[in-house]
């Protein structure tokens, strides 16, 4: 008994620590967002008089209005398709892929592996040749080809733990294949579809590199792609420049608090299914 | 409904053949089970018939149909499966209606016909319930609900009741038994368990490595095995085999002895054997009773008591142990040399390569 009430504290004390150390940096922006204009904050100093108006005007000069629609039209741009195609793709490697083309799936894996770095240079020429430089595309596009490595990846093994009965009973019932994908297989797949949506929305918005490479205006870029300029143009306020981070961070924290089961489900799935 | 046709049907693997050239007739109506050990090709011999696995040769038509190239959902055949296989994001009604609902009927058509189904099931109160609220039996009878309502041809049923506990499997067994006699309807049947084969077939097809054995009626079976396998399948307990050599032949009947035996066993005649022939004599524990001179001798190995009768078993001298199932409650001790003898009759011969003399 004492040993396991020992080992409760230990833990306790563990995971209160590693929450002082997340949130210590917030708190800090917080504490310097609210400091006087043109003052250079010292770390954690709660200002005597703090000034709320800071947010106000980072919202104004930040065209946050703007940058949050920016942002989202960019997600709903990328992540509807980009599951649509992955459940499908997953499907189809998951379910209908002979072992003559299994190894269709590795150029999939093969995907995971390259990171988004190693292939920005290619595709800023690529993205210019198209013509599509400095427009939304020039960030949605590409964003859907780099996410369908890991979507595929991840609808695949949903879709390979259905049980190949229910694909058959399907066929018997009078079903064709588009029909047992649609009314079938996406309705039990709605678990990984969530957390698949929930996953690339959260990349999406905090996509950084992609809009400051492949798009001048801040306007047309996402939020966090946004703080690029936003940092560039007022880099020596310091309390405006955080108050304008907190607010361009303020959207996916209000979503995690909507969301907050499906997100922690999304990345707990994530920890089982491997 | 219609019949059904196997013509020389094969199923290879890449180059492993696991269904060697199967020819079978099924007339309407009937309830024909496919018995067997595990992996002699049963579940892959329905699955051929449903369509889920391709023919690698042969033919198989239902109806008038030759349906080798046809898609399953347009076989007229409906499937029970083994794992039930209910859709599970789906109510117990939309799970029945899924096939009705596909082929475009009527929401008042489908409306009757689910309910209908329901009632013949008796699972009219849990048409609201998603598959994960029901219990095992609750399930199967959802899965068979959803065979019926669509009137299909041919019912194939892949081991049904095999996750059922057996006090269900038994109520089950006799559930379908009264669907069949309902529907009049053509029942392929795959199981292990020979006693559902027993009771519920009008035809059994006894397969062992991709091979028909035998086919008959369940008596015809138990009756003239026409095979060492057949034999040693079909009836439990296990039908005792013992080796012998023909001893004599003359008009009165074969006179077979063997060191395994006491004292020489005398048959009917009628058996085509010569002199001096390696046979099987197989010898149903039924068919066994104690006889103080009887010709197999030996010391009770095992009791089991089941009230109505007692399964005892004896080591004969060369070793072969023999299983007898005696009427009513004998006093039989471990150790203790008993002597049985058989009704000569019962005893089934089988020549050197197997096959029923």
């Amino acid at each position: 008994m004492k040993t396991a009430l020992s080992n409760t504290l230990v833990a306790r004390g563990l995971i209160i620590l590693l929450m002082i150390v997340t949130l210590l940096p917030f708190i800090a922006m917080f504490s310097a967002a609210l400091a006087p204009q043109g003052t250079y904050p010292n770390g954690l100093q709660w200002p005597t008089d703090p000034q709320w108006g800071n947010f106000v005007r980072a919202f104004e000069v930040s065209k946050m209005d703007q940058l949050l629609l920016s942002s989202t039209l960019i997600v709903l741009g990328v992540v509807p398709i980009s599951v649509l195609i992955a459940t499908m793709a997953g499907y189809g490697l998951a379910k209908l892929t002979t072992n003559k083309y299994k190894w269709l799936y590795l150029v999939f894996v093969f995907g995971l592996t390259l990171p988004f770095e190693a292939v920005i240079t290619p595709l800023y020429y690529e993205v210019r040749a198209l013509g599509l430089l400095n427009t939304r595309f020039a960030i949605i596009l590409p964003l859907i080809g780099l996410y369908m490595p890991f979507g595929v990846y991840w609808m695949r093994a949903h879709f390979l733990n259905v049980p190949h009965d229910l694909t058959e009973a399907a066929q018997l019932d009078g079903a064709t294949r588009w029909k047992e994908f649609w009314l079938v297989q996406v309705p039990l797949a709605r678990p990984a579809i969530m957390s698949l949506t929930i996953l690339l929305f959260l990349w999406t918005w905090n996509q950084f590199l992609l809009p400051v490479v492949l798009v001048q205006d801040p306007m047309q870029r996402t939020m966090a792609g946004a703080l690029g300029a936003f940092q560039g143009q007022w880099g020596t306020d310091i309390p405006l420049l955080c108050a304008g981070a907190l607010l361009i961070l303020a959207p996916t924290i209000v979503l995690f608090l909507m969301f907050q089961r499906q997100f922690v489900a999304a990345l707990m799935q994530g920890a089982v299914k491997g | 409904m219609a019949g059904l046709t196997l013509r020389s049907v094969r199923k290879n693997y890449g180059e492993v053949p696991v269904i060697k050239g199967v020819d079978l007739d099924i007339a309407h109506g009937e309830f024909v089970v496919f018995v067997g050990p595990s992996g002699c090709g049963k579940s892959t011999l329905l699955r051929m018939i449903a369509g889920l696995e391709d023919i690698s040769d042969g033919q198989i038509g239902i109806g008038d149909r030759v349906v080798n190239d046809i898609e399953p959902r347009d076989r007229g055949v409906a499937m029970v499966f083994q794992s039930y296989a209910l859709y599970p994001h789906m109510s117990v009604y939309d799970n029945v209606g899924f096939g009705l609902k596909l082929a475009g009927t009527p929401r008042d058509i489908r409306d009757r016909k689910i309910r209908e189904a329901a009632k013949v099931l008796q699972m009219e109160h849990l048409l609201d319930r998603r598959p994960a609220q029901l219990s095992g039996g609750q399930r199967q009878r959802v899965a068979i609900g959803r065979a019926i309502v669509r009137q299909p041809d041919v019912f194939l049923f892949d081991e049904p009741l095999s996750n059922l506990d057996a006090a269900l499997r038994g109520d089950m067994r006799m559930e379908l038994a009264r669907l069949h006699r309902d529907l009049d309807a053509t029942m392929i049947y795959v199981t292990h368990d020979q006693v559902e084969a027993m009771t519920l077939a009008d035809k059994i097809v006894v397969l062992d490595a991709g091979i028909v054995q035998q086919v008959g009626s369940p008596l015809d079976l138990y009756n003239r095995p026409a095979n060492l396998f057949v034999a040693g399948f079909i009836g439990a307990p296990k039908m005792n085999l013992v080796s012998a050599r023909v001893a004599a032949v003359d008009d009165s009947g074969l006179t077979l002895a063997s060191d395994a035996l006491g004292a020489p066993v005398v048959l009917p005649g009628g058996i085509a054997a010569a002199n001096g022939d390696g046979v099987t004599l197989g010898i149903r524990p039924h068919d066994l009773q104690v006889e103080s001179n009887g010709p197999f001798r030996g010391p009770v190995q095992l009791v089991e008591r089941l009230g109505n009768e007692t399964i005892i078993r004896i080591a004969l001298s060369d070793g072969v142990e023999l299983t007898a199932a005696l009427p009513g409650q004998g006093a039989f001790a471990i150790g203790s040399t008993i002597a049985l003898g058989l009704r000569p009759e019962a005893a089934h011969i089988f020549d050197a390569s197997g096959m029923r003399l």
